[in-house]
Formats: structure tokens, sequence, C-alpha cells
């Protein structure tokens, strides 16, 4: 197999690990906490309710299974391409550690210190690595904050969703709009590297101003990153059904559309910078650098239940369900459910839906030199097209880079490209 | 001939017909236990599912009576639905005499006084049976009071049955034989010999179900087709006991099956009349009236992959289906299809739920229509039943439709429903007609292609199930009828063009623009949907671009399941049909056209 990324034929797809579908970089490790003290009627994550004392005990075989992957001491069985992209993972270099969920907050002070503990010590840490830490507002407080900041947190992540109680309660969180905005204040202070509020628009109902003030809400408080996600309604989540009972009705088109605008312009005029269609950084250094990983095809490494790694073309991921999950590591295996190695055509998807969704976009000279398909020259006219409805910025040849107007279409584009 | 009876059930729907027709062949011993299956003559599943009968069949029962004498009961079975009203009459003519069945709990309901008026045009003697009287319901007496002031029959010759438990059928059975006469008819007369039906058997070819009316069929024999004019040679002959039994000769009186080398049923036609090619009958039989389709729609396969299998789909059907036309025919949106003429709208969905269900077939079919005469102003007459060869506005001189005279019978607190129902398919000369207390025969002049549309669907709605309807055909009037366009971002969609009357042309072409409109998704443009007579738009929606098409949350590891959605998603618009520049999938032609049938 070539180890020198080139130009190859579509007939020579579909290689078990292909360094070219890899960006070259330091690797993320992501962390999945699945606890939740409630579960919230539109997640469709991999969690499950628990207390505090079920994320302490469940810490403990997070930290046999970084130990057991880092070591190599357990292999997917059955095939060698997840066993070598895990096995790859193992020894690189990481720059991010995210923990995520489900409610990591949920974790006690000496649990949350044993896992990192493990980590630091398995793993080959960059000495700038950031670590990113999920929170709910109800968990925060000035004695976990000077903790987690001494953990090593450089980038608080809050979930406060939504400042108005109404919503709030619909949303089925657990705090009001009070105590998000004491919560962002206090992590404000604490002195983390970065403070990021996640918000969810685009509710059955909201209109323009009541968006606008949740948002106005949000800057006024001056965090440094924000992520502003619409509510999706995914299958097997309590929204879900309630929109086939015809009792929960989405937004129309054309109301999501003004929403997102508004959100991207206001947050413009605000000082932030729309990195990506949902995520807004004060400064280049707030962007997440976590986050840009999976956007990249960077390698990341995932454990925990339903974590998902990538590394060199082979994504895998891990037993979706908790208790599975457990049994699999306690067990002494590893608890990869399933891997794809991907092909040229899903790599190029997959890099055109994920680059036009960023600032950045997605240069098609790239992605040629990576698969040896160009899609510049079919899509010449498509492209002029898409530049003149100002879709794309202009100029930059084969590089996509999204306007605004692009980003909120861009899942759209993604598809319409024709891939030779 | 005197152990003969030829003998029809005629009913209203739902009051048992095809349970008396089990019981019988049970009774009979045609068939052991074993092989009994509920509405045992009702072959199609389509027929069991709809409870409807659509073909016909005959069986011919063994009866030793009381009198000691075993004699032949020809049970013709007859279809129940007014697009199939061609055969019932042959079936009717293939009789001497119909058991007329009254639910005892129902009474008599209007399709019962239809039916036995139709049976009387044919001479029927008439036996009324009331059935289902072992219901708690069933009231006899009122169901006795009824067939005698609302039919004119003497209540007292009534059988009671119910075809359920089997009570009773041994007296339904002697009442045939005590009750109804023999045929007549002379066996060494020259032949003259009704095809009232016609099965297609692979081996065999073409089965003709015949009434002997005089004259023997034989073997060997050289039969000349009266109507047709050709000659064949008779294989076999026999009689029909759900398999078929051959006999030496089929004598006058007698109904049976011919077997004469046939090879499609094409190749004859229902109600036409067998003689003997060297001893010929002076003249055939009275009431011939070939089946002519009425009703045309082209139906194209959703995958172009299945245009063969749908061709060899349409050739086995039509084997079985004589009524059944169907030419080959092409769309620029939808590509390679059939048009094809049907009875009736049943007819129609009959075939395409056949096509869907053997055949495993995924069909479109577009808007149906009747055959429209155009008068150029050059002095062309032309017949078009298909709106693709509908000639420019300003070329046509005048254009006429074909009309029905319909006979509608309905109790008496129906008639404003329904006087509205007719007004508003562009009814002409409604008239009453009192039958007896409280029933009325309605009659009205109506333009076919107003009735193919769910009319009698509209009629059984409006009436709560009582009004029945039969129709024959009358003749062309003079219209206005122009074809309706549907363009989309002002290309004209040739699958969706329909031809209409002007005052419907508005309702229908928005209709087209609204199914359309909430089925096509949002692209890179505006999309404008119109409706259009020529040059001129007479209805409009518009579909706005898409503005909005990126997922919330994109990190972790959905990148393959959202990979996924997006690989479905293409692969999805792989099956789109291009008009233009416009992406319209399959979904929205089949909610359009749906629309129109379904109803």
């Amino acid at each position: 197999m070539s180890t020198e990324p080139g130009p190859k034929t579509p007939a020579a797809a579909a290689p078990e690990m292909d360094p070219a579908f890899e960006t070259q970089e330091p690797a993320g490790l992501y962390l999945h906490v699945p606890y939740c003290s409630a579960v919230c009627p539109y997640c469709d994550f991999a969690v499950r309710r628990g207390d505090g004392d079920r994320a302490d005990a469940f810490a403990e075989v997070l930290i046999r299974e970084i130990r057991d992957v880092a070591s190599g001491a357990v292999a997917p069985p059955d095939d060698p391409a997840p066993s070598r992209a895990l096995g790859r993972l193992a020894t690189s270099t990481f720059d991010t550690v995210y923990l995520g969920g489900g409610t990591p907050s949920l974790l006690g002070g000496d649990p949350l210190a044993e896992v990192l503990g493990a980590v630091t010590d398995v793993f080959d840490l960059d000495p700038g690595a950031r670590l990113f830490f999920e929170a709910n507002p109800e968990n925060v407080d000035d004695p976990r904050l000077a903790r987690w900041r001494d953990l090593g947190v450089s980038v608080l992540s809050l979930g406060v969703q939504s400042f108005d109680d109404g919503e709030l309660k619909f949303l089925g969180r657990r705090h009001s709009g009070r105590e998000a905005v004491v919560a962002v204040e206090r992590a404000l202070a604490a002195g983390l590297g970065t403070v990021s509020v996640d918000l969810i628009y685009g509710l059955p109902d909201q209109t323009l101003e009541g968006w606008s003030r949740s948002l106005e809400q949000a800057i006024a408080l001056g965090p440094d990153h924000l992520s502003l996600y619409e509510l999706e309604v995914n299958e097997g989540t309590p929204f879900f059904k309630q929109r086939r009972r015809g009792e929960l009705t989405e937004l129309d088109e054309d109301l999501q559309a003004e929403l997102f605008h508004h959100t991207h312009t206001r947050l413009g005029e605000a000082g932030f910078e729309s990195y990506e269609a949902c995520s807004f950084a004060r400064a280049p250094r707030h962007r997440s650098r976590h986050n840009g990983k999976y956007w990249r095809h960077a390698p990341y490494l995932g454990l925990g239940p339903s974590a998902h790694s990538f590394a060199a073309g082979v994504r895998m991921w891990n037993e979706r369900l908790e208790p599975r999950w457990r049994k699999r590591v306690n067990a002494g295996q590893s608890a990869v459910a399933g891997f794809e190695s991907l092909t040229a055509e899903g790599f190029i998807l997959e890099a055109l839906m994920l680059g036009l969704r960023t600032m950045g976009g997605v240069d098609l000279g790239d992605l040629r030199r990576r698969t040896g398909i160009d899609l510049a020259t079919p899509n010449r006219d498509r492209i002029e097209r898409w530049r003149d409805a100002g879709w794309l910025h202009e100029g930059d040849g084969p590089h996509l880079r999204p306007t605004r107007l692009g980003l909120a279409v861009a899942d759209r584009l993604a598809t319409e490209l024709s891939v030779p | 001939m005197d152990t003969i009876r030829n003998f029809c059930i005629i009913a209203h729907i739902d009051h048992g017909k095809s349970t008396l027709a089990d019981r019988l062949i049970q009774q009979c011993g045609a068939v052991d236990d074993r092989e009994f299956r509920e509405q045992i003559l009702d072959s199609m599943d389509l027929e069991r599912e709809r409870g409807i009968t659509i073909k016909s069949n005959t069986i011919t029962l063994p009866y030793t009576a009381q009198d000691g004498k075993t004699y032949s009961l020809n049970l013709i079975d007859t279809p129940g639905h007014v697009d199939f009203s061609h055969e019932v009459r042959r079936s009717l003519m293939s009789c001497e005499g119909a058991l007329l069945l009254v639910d005892a709990s129902q009474g008599v309901e209007a399709q019962t006084v239809a039916n036995l008026y139709l049976a009387l045009e044919y001479d029927l003697e008439i036996l009324p049976v009331i059935n289902k009287i072992d219901l708690p319901s069933a009231d006899i007496d009122r169901a006795r009071e009824e067939i005698d002031s609302d039919l004119g029959l003497d209540p007292f010759e009534a059988a009671l049955c119910s075809a359920k438990t089997g009570e009773g059928v041994g007296d339904v059975l002697e009442a045939i034989v005590g009750k109804l006469p023999p045929p007549k008819g002379d066996p060494e007369a020259p032949l003259q010999a009704l095809i009232f039906d016609a099965q297609y058997d692979s081996y065999r070819g073409v089965v003709m179900l015949v009434r002997v009316k005089e004259g023997t069929l034989r073997k060997g024999q050289e039969l000349f087709l009266m109507h047709t004019q050709k000659t064949y040679q008779i294989e076999e002959v026999g009689l029909l006991q759900l398999s078929r039994n051959e006999t030496k000769t089929l004598e006058a009186g007698s109904v049976g099956y011919v077997i004469a080398g046939v090879k499609s049923v094409r190749d004859i036609t229902i109600g036409d009349t067998l003689t003997d090619a060297k001893q010929r009958a002076p003249e055939p039989l009275p009431g011939y009236r070939p089946a002519k389709p009425v009703v045309f729609a082209s139906l194209y396969p959703i995958a172009s992959d299945d245009y063969a299998d749908l061709t060899k789909a349409l050739e086995k059907l039509s084997l079985n289906d004589a009524a059944l036309t169907f030419e080959k025919d092409s769309s620029a949106a939808l590509g390679y299809g059939f048009r094809c003429g049907f009875l009736g709208l049943l007819h129609l969905e009959v075939v395409q739920q056949r096509l869907e269900r053997e055949y495993d077939l995924a069909l479109l079919l577009s808007a149906p229509t009747v055959m429209y005469r155009v008068k150029l102003k050059d002095g062309t007459d032309l017949e078009i039943d298909n709106p693709v060869f509908f000639p420019d506005p300003s070329e046509i001189e005048t254009t006429s439709e074909p009309y029905i005279k319909a006979q509608i019978w309905i109790p008496e607190r129906y008639v404003g429903a329904v006087m509205e129902l007719c007004r508003d398919r562009r009814a002409e000369n409604i008239q009453f007609n009192y039958l007896t207390q409280g029933r009325i025969e309605l009659t009205s002049e109506i333009p076919l292609g107003e009735v193919v549309f769910d009319f009698y669907d509209r009629l059984k709605s409006v009436t709560q199930g009582y009004g029945s309807f039969d129709y024959e055909m009358l003749d062309y009037r003079d219209t206005d009828i122009v074809k309706v366009d549907i363009l989309v971002n002002g290309e004209a969609v040739d699958a969706l063009s329909q031809l209409t009357h002007s005052e419907r042309a508005r309702q229908r072409a928005l209709h087209y623009c609204e199914r359309l409109e909430d089925t096509i998704p949002r692209q890179q443009f505006k999309i404008a949907i119109q409706g259009a007579i020529g040059g001129k738009i007479i209805a409009r929606t518009t579909i706005s671009s898409f503005r909005k098409d990126v997922t919330a949350k994109c990190y972790g590891g959905d990148i393959s399941r959202k990979r996924k959605l997006l690989e479905k998603q293409k692969e999805g618009k792989k099956r789109m049909k291009m008009v233009g520049a416009v992406e319209i999938p399959q979904e929205a032609f089949v909610a359009v056209l749906k629309s129109e049938v379904g109803k």
C-alpha cells in the first residue's frame, strides 16, 4: 500500500486505509460521558439518565478503555483496518481533549481528575493541547469552576440553550434563564481561556423578535464563542413523536432562513466571525480547534459509548449503548462496534459537506490531489452560477468559499456538485 | 332440456350474493369441503378484496331434486359494477331466471330495484330470496312487504334462507327447479350460441363460454362467428364445473364452454353468435354490442427500465381482457409508456392494480379522458382521446363530446343532493319517475367526461350508498373542450396535459398547480407553475428558491450518518425527471395524477 499521498484513479478506490484521506496534523481525543440528570426531548445523542454517582462509576470504566486502547491491549476483531487505524491513533500526538456528552459536569472532581490523569499518563499530549469541557448551567459554581480550571480546562462550553424560561421548559432543561445568566458570568470571571455559550433557535412558534432577545442577551454577556444550533427533530426523540402526532410543527424554510441570516449578520456586527454554519468566535484563537478536526478529516480518537474515531480514511464507532460498551470494556475487549473505509466518492462528499459549512470552504484542487478526481471541470458552469447567485465568494478558482447565503444551503450545494 | 335451469343471482352489494353462490355450490357437492374457499367464484384477489365481482364466472351444478330427477343448474355469475354492465347484460341474456336477493335486515335497496328492471328487460323469471334470516335484526315481514310494494312481486313466493348458516338453502334449490322455467330451443335447429364470456388458457388458447340457444355444438364441427365473420373448428366442448368437464355435445338450452383454436380473446367478440359454418342460422342473436373503451389514459413505468416488463404484462393481461386496448406512447417527461383504453374508471383501476400486484410494476397514470370529436376550420374531422393530439385552438371550428343517458335510482330523500351532483356535472334534461312510494328513478343526459371522474363514487357518497346507476351511450353533442397544459418554468409537461370543458379548466389547472407546489422541492431558482390554455395563463403558483439547507449540528461521529443521508438525497435526485432545468421527483407526478382517480 502506498504511503505517499498522490493522485489515483477512482477504480483504485476503497482501500482499507488511505493516508490521502487524512489531514496531517495532531489528533483530537474525544471522551463521551453519556449521563444526564434528565434526557432532553430533542436530544438524539447516546445518553441515559443518571446522577453524579453513576457518572463517577462510569469514569472507572472509561479509564480502563483509555488505558487499553493506548496500550494496544484490545483490538477490534475480524479486520485489520480498524486495528491499524486505532493503533495509529494510540501513538499519535494529541493537541485537543474534549469531554462531551451527555453531561460531563456531572462528574465529581476526583473522578474527573483521574480520567484526565489517565489521559496524560498514556497519551502523547502536545504541550499546547486544549482541554474542552461541556457543562450545564446548574452544575456551574465557583468552587467547581476553580477545580475545572486547575485540572486544565481551557475551553468551557455551557449548555444554556435559551435564556427564556418558557423555552427552557419546552426544551426540557433543568435551569432557569436567570441561572444561565449567572453561570455564564461566573464562568467568564473564572479565568478560563475560552467560554462558549450553546443556544438553540428555530423553536416552534419562535419569532424573529423572540430569538433576537435571546441573541442580544448572549451578546451582552460577552462570551468568547457561541454555538447556535437550529432545533432539529431527529428520529427516536420525543419531539419526533410529537411531530408525527401533529403536536409539534417546525418553522417553515423561509423563517428558518430569516433567523439564520439575522443571527449571522447580527453577530458579525457584534464582532464575531461566522467561521462555521453554527459556530461564532470573537477572535480566531477562540475557534473550536477540536471541532475543526471533524471538518477537516484530521485524525481523532473517540472513547466512551457511541464515540467515533477516524484515521487515514477509516471511521470506527464504539458500541452506542452504555451497558454494551461497559460489558465489552470490562471483558477486556475492544468497544468498537463497526467501521467503514471511506471510498474516494464518500470522502469527496464528506469533504464537500464539511468544507462548505465552514468559512474556509473546500479546495477542489486539493481534493483532486488527494483522490485523483477532478470536480472543477465538470462543475464549472454550476460553480459560476453559484458565484452569480451569491452563494460563493468571487475569484479563488477551484477553491469554493461559501458566503453567508452559501453557508445556509451548504448541504444542498454539497449534493448538487456532480462527481464524475 | 327439462332438467336444465339457467339462472343468475342479482342483488344489492353486500346482500350476500357470493355467499349464497358458495352455499349452492357446496350443497350440490360440486366442490368438496377441502377444496372450498370463501367466495369461490371471485377468483381475483382484487374481487375478494373489494367484495365486487369483476369478471363473470359460471358453473354447472348437478342437483338431485325431491322429485328424484337430477338437474343441471347453470349458475351464471354477474359482475357488480356499472363499468361492466355490458357483461351483466350478456350474462342476463344467457338465463331464463334470476334469484333476486333481499337482505332480511335491510330490505329492498335501490340497486335491487335497478337490477330487477334490468332482469325484466330480458324477460327473466324472478324468484325473490330473503337472505340473512339468521341475523337478530332480520325483519322477514317487512322484507316481504317491500317485495310486494317496492318490487311488485309476490312476497309469498319468496324463499327464506341464510346463506351464512346454510339454513333454507335446500328450499332455494327446490324453488330454482320448481319455479324457474327450463330453457326452450331445438337441438335440431340451425346453431345459435351466444358467447357471453371468454377466458384465456395458456395451453388451450381462448375458452369461450356460451349459451346454446338453438341447435347443438359438437367436437369437430366447423364454426362461423356471425359478427366477426371468422371460421374455427371445435376442439372440445363441455361443462364448467369449477374445472372444465368435457362432454360430447352441448345442446340447445345448455351453458358450457367451447375450445376452437382461438389464439387471443382479441380474435373474438363477446356477444357474438356462433353458428354452424355449413348450416348457418339466418340471423345472429340480438343484443350484440361490442365492448368499446370509453376512458383513455397513459400508463408509464416509474422506473424506465420496467418498460419491457410493462409491455409483456399488458400483452398477457389483454389475453384475458378483450376490453383493454393499448398502444405505444411516449412522454418527454416520463419516457415510454402506453396509451390505454378502458371500459370505465373501475376497469382502469382494476387494470392498474393488477399490473402493480400481479406483475410487480410501479406505474404512473396520466389524467383519464374520453374520446372527443374535433372539427377543424379546414373541414377535417378528428377523434381525440389523447391531449397530445389536440389541435391548436386557432384551428378548431367546433368540438363535441360523448353524452350518456344516465339512470339513477334513489330514495326520494336524496333527490336534492343528486340533482346538485348532476348539475355540477353539466347534466341536461333531468327527469323524475316515481317508481313506488319513496323511490325515484332519475334520468338525465350527462357528458361522459364528467362521469368518468369519480361520479359513481360521489353518487354513492351523497346517497349514503343507496343510489345506484346505470348508463348507456347516447350521442355526441357540441361542447367547448379545451386542452389545459401545465407549464413548469414555461415548459409544458406533456404527461400532465388534460382535456376538459372550458368551465372546469381553471379549477383543474389550479388543482394541478397546487399539488405540484406541494411536491416539487425548492430549487436554486424560483419556479413558476402555470396552467394554460394555448398561450393564456389560467392558474399559477410559485415555488421559491431554496434558502436554508444545512444541518445544525455536525460534529462528533455523526459524519458517516450525515454523509449517508446526503448520499440518499443524491440518489433520489438521479431519479428525478428534468423539465427544462427543473427537477421534478416522481412523487410529484404520482401525487398529481393519483389525486384525480383516488379522490
